[in-house]
C-alpha cells in the first residue's frame, strides 16, 4: 500500500501534461502569482493567490498535526502516533530551543520557535507533494503541479521579520534600552569604533536578509532543477532522453524531502531561538 | 584576435553576456560551497573516528553549518539572477 502511494506520487510527477498543454516549457511560469479571489483594501493587495492557498493549508494541516500527535487521547503506554508526536516535541525542545535559548526565557520562547519549525517543515514539505493547485485545467481537468509557498521572498521575508522584531523587543524588554544596545559595542580601541559599530548594525540587518533569502532559495532552487530537468524533455523535443531527465529528477526529488526540507526547517528555528536567546543575554 | 572575434559576432551579444554572468556567478558560488561543505563533512568524520561518544551532539553542529555553508550557494544564485534581470 505504501509502496504503492509512492510509486503513484512519483508518477504524477513525472507527468508531462501541463508541458503538453502549454506547447512551451518554461518552468519560471510556475511561479507567477495569479489572483483567484481579488481584495483589494486601498493601496493593500490581499488577493487570494497560489501561495495564499498553500500557507492556509499549511497551517490547517499544522494545527492538525499537533492536535492529533501530541494533545489528542494521551496515554501513559505511548502508542506509534504519540511517540512520534514525542519525537517531534523533544527535537523541539532539547535540539533547538535549548541551543539558543537560556533557561530563564525557554518557557515563554519554546511555543514560538516549535510551531515555526513545525510550520516551515510542513509547508516545505507540502510543496513537494502533487496537488490539483496549479490554477490551471487541461482538457476540463486541474492540472497537478509541485509549488512550495516558502519559495516566494514575501512568505520568508515575513516570518524572517517576526523573528527579528521579537529579537530586538526583548533584548530591550529583558536589559533595557541602554544596556542592549550598548552590548553592540565591542570592546575595541576608540578609533576602531567608528568602523566596527555599523559593522555590527549592518549584521544585525543582515540577519534579516540571510535568514529569509536561506529558505527563499533552497526552496526555489529546489523546485527549479527538478521542473527544468523534466522540462529538458519538452526543450530539447526528445523522449529518448527521459530515463535519464526522470531518474535524475527523482534523485534531486529526493534529496530535496529527506534532507533539505527538514534541514531548513530546523535551521530557520534554530537560528531563531540563537538570535533571541543572544538578544535576552548579551555577552557583553 | 578579440576585435576579429567581436567582428564575427553576430546577433545580440548582450544576452550572451548575461548567460555567462549567471553561469559564473553560480558556478563560483558552488565551488567555494563545495570545499566548506567537503570540510565539514571530513572534520566530523576525524571527530567520530576520534570519539564516537559524541556522535549525538555532533550531528546537530554538523548539519546548523551544512545548512550554513550551502546557503552561500544561493547568495551567488541571487546576485547572478539580479545581475541577468536587472541589466
Amino acid at each position: 500500500m505504501r509502496r504503492a502511494l509512492v510509486a503513484i506520487s512519483l508518477l504524477a510527477l513525472t507527468l508531462p501534461s501541463q508541458a503538453l498543454a502549454r506547447g512551451e516549457f518554461d518552468p519560471t511560469t510556475e511561479f507567477e502569482q495569479h489572483e483567484w479571489v481579488p481584495i483589494h483594501l486601498g493601496p493593500l493587495d490581499l488577493s487570494i493567490t497560489k501561495a495564499v492557498v498553500y500557507l492556509m493549508l499549511g497551517s490547517l494541516l499544522t494545527m492538525a498535526l499537533g492536535i492529533i500527535l501530541m494533545r489528542w487521547r494521551l496515554n501513559v503506554e505511548p502508542g506509534t502516533r504519540q511517540t512520534f508526536g514525542e519525537t517531534i516535541y523533544d527535537v523541539a525542545q532539547s535540539q533547538i530551543a535549548e541551543q539558543g535559548l537560556p533557561s530563564k526565557a525557554i518557557g515563554l520562547w519554546f511555543p514560538y520557535v516549535a510551531s515555526l519549525f513545525l510550520f516551515i517543515f510542513v509547508v516545505n514539505l507540502i510543496g513537494f507533494i502533487p496537488l490539483p493547485l496549479t490554477g490551471e485545467t487541461w482538457h476540463g481537468f486541474p492540472v497537478w503541479g509541485i509549488y512550495a509557498a516558502t519559495s516566494s521572498i514575501s512568505v520568508t521575508l515575513a516570518l524572517a521579520a517576526l523573528t527579528f522584531v521579537f529579537t530586538h523587543f526583548e533584548g530591550v524588554r529583558w536589559n533595557g534600552p541602554v544596556r542592549y544596545f550598548k552590548s553592540w559595542i565591542p570592546d575595541a580601541p576608540k578609533p576602531l569604533l567608528v568602523l566596527i559599530v555599523p559593522l555590527e548594525v549592518l549584521g544585525q540587518i543582515m540577519r534579516l536578509i540571510s535568514l529569509s533569502v536561506r529558505l527563499f532559495a533552497n526552496m526555489l532552487a529546489g523546485h527549479i532543477l527538478i521542473l527544468t530537468f523534466i522540462g529538458l524533455m519538452f526543450i530539447l523535443e526528445t523522449v529518448i532522453l527521459a530515463p535519464f531527465v526522470i531518474t535524475v529528477a527523482t534523485a534531486f526529488y529526493i534529496f530535496e524531502v529527506v534532507i533539505v526540507v527538514g534541514i531548513q526547517a530546523f535551521i530557520f528555528a534554530t537560528l531563531s531561538a540563537i538570535y533571541i536567546g543572544s538578544a535576552i543575554e548579551p555577552q557583553h | 584576435m578579440l576585435a576579429t572575434i567581436l567582428a564575427a559576432t553576430s546577433g545580440d551579444v548582450t544576452k550572451a553576456g548575461k548567460a555567462i554572468g549567471l553561469a559564473l556567478g553560480v558556478g563560483l558560488g558552488a565551488a567555494g560551497a563545495g570545499v566548506g561543505i567537503g570540510l565539514i563533512f571530513s572534520s566530523m568524520i576525524q571527530s567520530v573516528a576520534r570519539q564516537p561518544e559524541l556522535r549525538g551532539e555532533l550531528t546537530g553542529i554538523q548539519w546548523l553549518g551544512f545548512a550554513l555553508t550551502e546557503a552561500v550557494v544561493f547568495y551567488g544564485l541571487l546576485g547572478s539572477i539580479l545581475a541577468f534581470v536587472l541589466v
